[in-house]
């Protein structure tokens, strides 16, 4: 255990943000252990706010090499180990945001279909959306395509920290985007026939090049074409390599997964984050996840009114990630009567696994997340549910609930240090660690002082 | 004082008068002999040489060094600049005047293979003069970042009235963009394709290269099918010239390191390098890339709402050999100089600013054998000036291109 070293590796993250901020207003940057491992760190005396478990008034968390090692009162705490005292302080698990298209130059690209796409060519490291979560306490997002296509490209799960995307990637996006309501300038009609048209192409695809492998394996073998085509296509099937397939269609294909009884791609399964932005998207989803095979690794991505197929959502029982407008009102076309619906109170009666999303607009205090799941309790949801819909559970829509979500020992060292409980809109984020390593600290944010302190004599003005 | 400098302006170039005369009249000489008063070597030592005698035959650099040491040949003509800096030509990375500039974009396809700037090379064109008054002797011409993938370069001397004279080196570079222009493509294309075409595009170049490969060393018997688009790729693979990077804001300076540096392997020039791209420099001192920075040497930072100067940022972050290219006609081509200048206004040094103009850029296009100091064996490509280029107060007043007088503002006026 090398301890000067990886305290100074976490501390130059530190000061590299301090920099950056100062040289060039950028706060996600600084450099995610490029040298040194992460180190062991304690975070001592605070109160803890596990999601997974009973809460501690006064404990202990332990996290070496990245990953929590013990949780608990009293620990014995490693004489090697950097020790943050945050007595007086709640210590949460980093928040995590079930899909977002930030960081990303455009939301979505013009054309309609677009699965060989991947927001790895798109993310900027250097954009205010990183910084932004930081500050709000995000330290896991999944980065992918808006609604506003037929079927975008793969998305990512990234920290918002780093220099370059391969060093912000947690995960590679275990997901492509795919919209049943209409991109713009599209009807359902066209919508529809244009996914329908996509697969039937992916099919066709498929049998001429199990065709084409059963002639070459015969033409290898010296023997003469004994079959029609369609058997050919089925006895070729099995002679499909991953690399025969090109990148056209591979994330179709992966997306796919079996295609045969017996055929599968031997390529690495993708899901589908599948957007319904109305109730009647509901059944058209959820028959083109089935007839294609994704119907296991596919996300709702609800719009307002979609809580009004909730018998069909829960009938389907696949995850759910709000919008992040949480109230659909309704306004009678006869007497102009508006009816207001809390959709997190529906989907945390369904019993569906359900997620919140951050708002849009930076202006409003829904871009907090935390605030979301307040507005939830207030509303008459669980506690502790409404903190697992930011951590938990979009921790388990991700695949990835074995290292986030909560703080137990097992996990990734993502913390946020809050300087009261977790649902006071009083409450600021004070310290953010992701994979133990110290990436933000609220008096070393130079926006933030910008924004809190008061300006010099003569210097108040902002243009 | 004002008339002082006014009768100065106009005492210079008399003096100047009585030099050159004499030059005019040697026809026979079998080199010329320039007699200066300090020369700004660029060579490996950085050697600066006071008082020094620079002789140049047949187009090259012959001898350099203190005046003490170097035998001026008998049949020599004897340029005297006594006062004067003689200083290597000017290098432009990243320049679209040395050829027609109605032929800038072809905006055909988003990656266009097969286009190649050699076809629109105007010597002596009134951009090429404007160029030479600024001390500026080589210029990379590149298509423009319309579109993801252009066409080739073509390294081009601002002296010479044939092709053949002016040509260094077709193709020069291959001009790529991965972004910062290309997205008004049609109706708007957006970076996630705009990079898996680009790839996509390499992917098959370079399969193509492979293939040739293989059967040139006899490891297939299969001859590759020829095909004349691809086959221009092949030195890119080799090596054998970079590709130049439009690119500008942190995300396309990392995507280039990424797939063109790092997953292609390609040799790399960044230039333009513009706006915040400086913020990457931790990601270009890790790589093999080089980096060349213009039009503008500052750009005014929205989020901490002041002037930052990106030389100056790429400087102190680390990238302590940057170019500096214009762009022209963004920025003129005779404001090279002007642009390091800025640089430095903003918080660069003068002389990694003047190795910035000269040898960097040089390097960067692999055309150093030839340009870009004063050495014996290089070419004779160098500039007269009233002080340091980088001084905005300084002006060139005779440019030599490959050993011929291709400028002299006692002959005729500077025309800017």
């Amino acid at each position: 255990m090398n301890r000067g070293k990886s305290t100074r590796a976490s501390w130059r993250c530190v000061a590299g943000a301090a920099i950056g901020a100062m040289l060039g207003g950028m706060l996600a940057l600084p450099a995610m252990a490029r040298d040194g491992e992460p180190e062991r760190v304690a975070l001592t005396g605070g109160r803890i706010v596990p999601v997974v478990g009973a809460e501690i008034a006064r404990g202990d968390i332990l996290i070496e090499h990245g990953k929590i090692t013990a949780v608990g009162e009293k620990l014995e705490i490693p004489y090697d180990a950097r020790v943050l005292d945050v007595s007086g302080k709640t210590v949460f698990p980093g928040l995590v945001v079930a899909q977002t298209p930030r960081g990303l130059d455009v939301p979505n690209e013009m054309r309609p279909v677009t699965p060989f796409l991947d927001v790895y060519d798109a993310i900027d490291p250097s954009q205010m959306a990183f910084e932004e979560m930081l500050r709000s306490g995000v330290t896991t997002a999944h980065v992918i395509v808006g609604a506003n296509c037929v079927i975008g490209g793969v998305g990512r799960i990234v920290r918002p920290v780093g220099l370059s995307v391969d060093e912000m990637t947690v995960a590679a996006g275990p997901a492509l985007r795919i919209s049943i309501t209409p991109k713009g300038g599209y009807d359902r009609l066209l919508q529809m026939a244009t996914l329908r048209e996509t697969f039937a192409e992916l099919n066709d695809y498929l049998e001429r090049l199990a065709e084409k492998r059963y002639e070459e394996d015969l033409e290898q073998k010296k023997k003469k074409l004994d079959v029609g085509p369609a058997e050919a296509r089925q006895r070729g099937r099995e002679l499909v390599r991953a690399d025969d397939i090109d990148d056209q269609h591979r994330n179709l294909v992966r997306l796919r997964g079996e295609v045969g009884a017996a055929y599968r791609p031997p390529i690495g399964r993708l899901g589908a984050f599948v957007y319904c932005g109305q109730a009647m998207d509901v059944g058209p989803a959820v028959k083109l996840a089935k007839e294609y095979g994704f119907f296991d690794r596919m996300v709702i991505s609800a719009g307002g009114e979609t809580f009004k197929a909730l018998a069909e959502l829960k009938s389907a029982a696949r995850p759910v990630v709000l919008p992040p407008e949480l109230i659909y009102r309704d306004v009678d076309p006869i007497t102009g009567k508006v009816t207001e619906t809390f959709l997190p109170s529906r989907y945390a009666e369904s019993g569906l696994l359900w997620a919140l999303l951050p708002g849009e607009d930076a202006s409003l205090p829904e871009r907090f997340m935390t605030y979301q799941a307040a507005r939830c309790v207030r509303n008459g949801v669980a506690r502790d549910e409404a903190l697992r819909a930011i951590t938990l559970n979009p921790a388990k829509i991700l695949g990835l609930d074995a290292r986030l979500g909560s703080i137990e020992a097992g996990k990734d060292g993502n913390l946020i240090v809050l300087s009261g409980d977790p649902l006071d809109f009083n409450t600021q984020v004070e310290q953010v660690l992701i994979e133990g390593m110290l990436v933000y600290e609220r008096w070393n944010d130079p926006r933030m002082k910008r924004l809190t302190e008061s300006a010099p004599a003569g210097q108040g003005e902002r243009p | 004082m004002r008339g002082l400098r006014a009768a100065a302006l106009l005492l210079s170039p008399l003096c100047l008068l009585a030099a050159s005369p004499r030059a005019a009249l040697a026809g026979e000489a079998a080199g010329v002999a320039y007699r200066v008063g300090k020369v700004i070597t660029m060579d490996k030592s950085d050697a600066v040489i006071n008082g020094a005698v620079v002789l140049v035959a047949g187009g090259k650099i012959e001898a350099v060094g203190p005046a003490a040491s170097v035998r001026i040949p008998e049949n020599y003509r004897v340029v005297e600049f006594p006062d004067r800096w003689l200083v290597p030509g000017l290098v432009d990375c990243h320049n679209h005047i040395a050829g027609s500039l109605g032929d800038l974009n072809d905006s055909v396809y988003l990656t266009n293979p097969g286009l190649n700037s050699r076809q629109t090379v105007e010597p002596n064109n009134d951009n090429v003069k404007n160029a030479r008054g600024g001390g500026v002797t080589s210029a990379l011409l590149i298509p423009g970042s319309g579109t993801n993938m252009s066409g080739f370069g073509t390294i081009c001397k601002m002296g010479g009235d044939s092709l053949s004279e002016v040509i260094v080196r077709s193709p020069g570079s291959l001009k790529i963009a991965q972004a910062g222009n290309p997205e008004w493509y049609w109706v708007g294309v957006g970076r996630s394709f705009m990079n898996w075409n680009t790839r996509q595009t390499l992917e098959k170049a370079r399969d193509y290269n492979e293939r040739w490969e293989q059967f040139d060393k006899g490891e297939t018997k299969e001859k590759p099918e020829f095909n004349p688009i691809w086959d221009q790729f092949r030195g890119l693979f080799r090596r054998e010239f970079p590709v130049s990077v439009h690119s500008q804001g942190y995300q396309l300076l990392m995507t280039t390191i990424d797939m063109l540096a790092k997953k292609l392997k390609l040799w790399v020039v960044l230039d333009h390098s513009e706006f915040d791209g400086w913020k990457t420099a931790a990601l270009v001192k890790d790589s093999d890339v080089f980096t060349v920075q213009g039009p503008r040497s500052y750009h005014f930072e929205r989020t901490c709402r002041k002037m930052i100067g990106n030389a100056a940022g790429w400087y102190y972050n680390g990238v302590t050999e940057l170019g500096i290219n214009t762009d022209s006609p963004v920025v003129p081509q005779e404001e090279l100089t002007l642009q390091a200048a800025l640089g430095c206004w903003y918080g660069w040094l003068p002389y990694p600013a003047l190795r910035g103009v000269t040898i960097v850029p040089a390097r960067a296009l692999g055309i150093d054998q030839r340009v870009g100091s004063i050495e014996a064996g290089k070419d004779a490509d160098f500039g007269i000036w009233t002080g340091d280029p980088i001084d905005p107060r300084s002006a060139c007043l005779l440019t030599v291109v490959n050993g011929k007088v291709v400028y002299d503002v006692n002959k005729k006026p500077r025309p800017f």
